[in-house]
């Protein structure tokens, strides 16, 4: 009965109130969409690391007779240094670091360059000589790149240690650099839904103040007084965020997870079940955001 | 049942008091007119005991309880005892005679079959019986001050006040309203009624506290509007206060002022 009641008072606010509500329905959705765009490319951003991560490797080429490098002024690799080389990896040193690594021989090379541009005509002209051999070593943590770096760029016989990794960290700085800008739109609308809702508000409070007068004289309590108002500011966000849920959910089923895996297959894209964590946060948000100023409007304007 | 204790009521530093060092008390099932010119504290003394404002100095006691002591979140329930009654009716002009009534229950969360129940009962208390779909713009004045009582003491409150409940009304209306308000007291509840109507208060021969500029100047039971004047100092007297029923236009009342503190 009582909350029956409550229920029945928020929706004839509504109802009197419509056009503020709907504005606040439409900036709580917008601004809740920047937010979960933001939250998409992050998740992304982590998809593509996890996808990717993995298969990257850290590559230390060893000399051959072509390199022009300053290490490798003694000329190719001898099998001294191959052997001092793999003894690092293998010593416990490196160990900490190093998942596993594999030799690649000069043939196994130009047996991969081969299979990689069989339809290119360079394949036919390239021989197992101009190709580095080299040791793929697979990390622990793809971010200690360095330390392997370090390790090894400086001993005799390696031409170059060389991590494929530099250049997802180009892509992945100018999506991180997207979610801000997304974040920071985010937040100046969220400050527009915050200010909205505590208008729309304070509008209800004062087109209703003879119920509210009347309730306070008879005895209501605070909450009997106020929830109907609390109430109407919720709803509306949360009608926003729901949209906006949607709207991010769509986002990266259709055009994530069909379009762009479409066009660049193998790249490890999100899915719309992926952005389903992202909803909880946006609701979280809105609800959040819609209740502290209902409340703060409501202790400033609507006293009982 | 309600306790002034040098009550003292400062709105502003630089005026005089609106209520100076009042001491009254009002015993269960008394009626009592609240008299005195505009300005002369009726309606603070009013706010006073419904916590509206808060005495400077003294305490005011409703049911035993010093209503300046009581945290905000017990006020409701103070108001829960004390049933209001204003000159300009305050019904809710879009609901029936029957859900302004029945409001009051359900904002105190009463469940519908009690308020089947006691809606029509405390209508034919008040002689409405059969307008409960009326709308009050469909009604008298006296039918909808009838209404604003019906919605005042539907939740059985111990005491109704009532701030010039007749300001707006003929003469014969008033009577009306008059029995309705003491067959209310008949019943148990203590009403206290602020007014300016003379021929009411002598009519009524009921209890007569006057305040004149914040203070009580006269307070005999069974009195009269205006005593003899043999019989008091005729300096205390008000000379505003010869021809009373004309001298508070409703929008001077600061209780009146509709919406002021919603």
């Amino acid at each position: 009965m009582r909350f029956a009641f409550v229920l029945g008072e928020t929706f004839s606010g509504i109802r009197r109130n419509l056009s503020m509500v709907v504005s606040v329905i439409l900036v709580t959705f917008i601004s809740l969409t920047f937010v979960g765009t933001a939250g998409l490319l992050q998740l992304q951003i982590n998809q593509m690391k996890g996808y990717w991560y993995d298969r990257v490797e850290v590559a230390i080429f060893l000399c051959t007779d072509t390199s022009t490098t300053t290490s490798c002024a003694s000329g190719p690799v001898t099998d001294g240094q191959r052997e001092s080389i793999q003894a690092l990896l293998d010593s416990s040193t490196a160990a900490p670091y190093i998942k596993s690594y594999e030799h690649e021989s000069q043939e196994q090379a130009l047996e991969i360059f081969q299979e990689q541009f069989k339809n290119s005509a360079m394949s036919g002209t390239v021989t197992a000589e101009q190709l580095p051999e080299s040791f793929r070593v697979a990390l622990v943590d793809p971010e200690q790149y360095e330390v392997v770096n370090e390790l090894f760029s400086s001993m005799p016989g390696v031409e170059i240690v060389s991590d494929q990794r530099e250049l997802l960290e180009q892509i992945f700085s100018l999506m991180n650099m997207a979610s801000v800008i997304a974040v920071s739109v985010a937040v100046v609308m969220l400050v527009c839904a915050v200010l909205l809702i505590a208008t729309t508000i304070r509008l209800s409070a004062f087109s209703r103040r003879r119920e509210t007068g009347i309730m306070r004289l008879v005895g209501a309590s605070k909450t009997m007084i106020q929830l109907p108002f609390l109430l109407e500011g919720v709803i509306a966000a949360l009608i926003g965020a729901l949209l906006a849920s949607l709207t991010t959910w769509a986002i990266a089923e259709f055009f994530i997870g069909d379009w762009l895996t479409g066009q660049y297959p193998g790249t490890g894209f999100i899915a719309g079940v992926d952005a389903l964590i992202l909803i909880p946060l946006l609701l979280g948000v809105a609800v959040l955001l819609a209740a502290l100023s209902s409340i703060l409007t409501l202790r400033r304007y609507l006293k009982v | 049942m309600i306790r002034f204790e040098q009550v003292t009521k400062v709105y502003d530093r630089r005026s005089r008091p609106a209520l100076q060092d009042v001491t009254v008390e009002f015993e269960r099932g008394e009626f009592v007119f609240l008299v005195g010119a505009s300005g002369s504290g009726k309606s603070t003394f009013i706010r006073l005991m419904l916590r509206e404002e808060r005495a400077s100095r003294g305490a005011v006691y409703v049911v035993g309880r010093n209503v300046a002591r009581l945290p905000s979140w017990r006020v409701p329930r103070l108001r829960r005892g004390i049933g209001v009654v204003f000159q300009d009716f305050r019904l809710l002009p879009n609901k029936t005679v029957y859900a302004n009534v029945a409001f009051a229950m359900q904002v105190l969360g009463k469940g519908r079959a009690q308020i089947r129940k006691d809606v029509p009962e405390v209508l034919e208390t008040v002689g409405l019986a059969g307008k409960e779909r009326r709308m009050p713009h469909e009604l008298s004045g006296g039918e909808q001050q009838r209404v604003a009582i019906a919605r005042a003491i539907v939740n059985r409150p111990d005491i109704l006040l009532a701030d010039e409940p007749t300001g707006n009304l003929d003469p014969e209306t008033s009577l009306g309203i008059m029995s309705v308000l003491d067959k209310i007291n008949q019943n148990g509840t203590t009403v206290v009624m602020a007014t300016h109507d003379d021929d009411i208060v002598n009519q009524m021969r009921r209890r007569v506290v006057e305040l004149s500029a914040g203070e009580i100047i006269r307070d005999e039971t069974e009195g009269g509007y205006r005593t003899d004047p043999a019989g008091t100092d005729p300096a205390s007297i008000d000379p505003a206060g010869t021809d009373p029923a004309g001298t508070d236009p409703a929008g001077t009342d600061p209780v009146g002022t509709e919406g002021a503190t919603a």
